[in-house]
């Protein structure tokens, strides 16, 4: 774990990846925003948040677009390039990696459950919270 | 064998108000926020150094989980200071309550000594208390 003066270092690496995502981002860019080195930086990292510098980048770049894919009306091709990624195999690849589908069948699965349009449906979130706020009651 | 907890609620008078509190007052990351059926929020938020728990930003209101009568009720309680969000560790107490007191967090209980650690009690901008602990 980071002592109080380098948490806040790595915080404001950590943010600066959160400021920009969509963009091309290196370890180097990241490591920068730290004062530290790129394998001082990902060693840290990964030591303080349990994820490496990258792995963090990515999860954000999928939790963009899982939101894009269903409450917008953007084609994939748009939406990959929109969280950061330039080849369309490459997003594809690690987006069915990280959650498990592939992002056009992720959107037509979402949409189909859905009772409104570009809204997220009921089973996106845990059934406990769903079943209080909404009714809906476990299948 | 239940291994974590994923997600906690803590219930707030206001979503937007309670989010601009826990991002850019106590710097928690967001972790979920979306529009679900029937036009509610699913909101949740966490602290940088721990995304394996969701806190959930709820806002009591009529619906399936309460009345009208029950949602106010909660509301008032609420505001009244009944409910406590729970216990924020932090690696050093009395740095991190200069901090939040420069961004204008109420606190109840400046850093005091207690058997476990030390600790800072503060509220929330609808009213929950919370503990900041140095252990």
């Amino acid at each position: 774990m980071a002592t109080n003066y380098k948490f806040k270092r790595l915080n404001a690496g950590r943010d600066y990846i959160t400021d920009n995502y969509q963009a091309p981002l290196s370890l180097a860019d990241m490591a920068k925003y730290s004062n530290m080195s790129p394998y001082h930086f990902l060693r840290v990292f990964k030591d303080t948040y349990g994820e490496t510098p990258n792995e963090f980048l990515i999860r954000l770049r999928v939790e963009q677009a899982k939101k894009m894919l269903i409450t917008g009306n953007f084609s994939v091709s748009e939406i990959c390039e929109k969280v950061g990624y330039t080849s369309l195999g490459s997003f594809s690849s690690l987006f069915l990696k990280q959650v498990g589908v592939a992002p056009t069948l992720y959107r037509r699965k979402l949409w189909a459950l859905s009772n409104e349009a570009f809204r997220f449906p009921s089973q996106a979130i845990p059934a406990c919270y769903a079943y209080n706020f909404l009714g809906k009651k476990p299948n | 064998m239940i291994t974590s907890i994923a997600h906690s609620t803590i219930y707030v008078l206001n979503q937007d108000e309670a989010l601009d509190f826990y991002k850019n007052k106590l710097g928690f990351e967001v972790g979920d926020d979306m529009k679900v059926e029937g036009d509610f929020r699913w909101l949740t938020v966490y602290p940088k150094s721990n995304p394996q728990l969701q806190l959930v930003l709820a806002e009591p209101k009529e619906g399936p989980m309460f009345s009208k009568d029950s949602a106010e009720k909660i509301r008032s309680l609420i505001e009244e200071g009944a409910f406590g969000a729970g216990v924020f560790e932090t690696e050093n107490c009395q740095k991190t309550y200069e901090e939040l007191v420069a961004k204008g967090v109420e606190f109840i209980q400046p850093p005091t000594e207690q058997l476990y650690g030390v600790e800072a009690m503060a509220i929330d901008n609808s009213g929950n208390w919370f503990s900041l602990v140095q252990r």
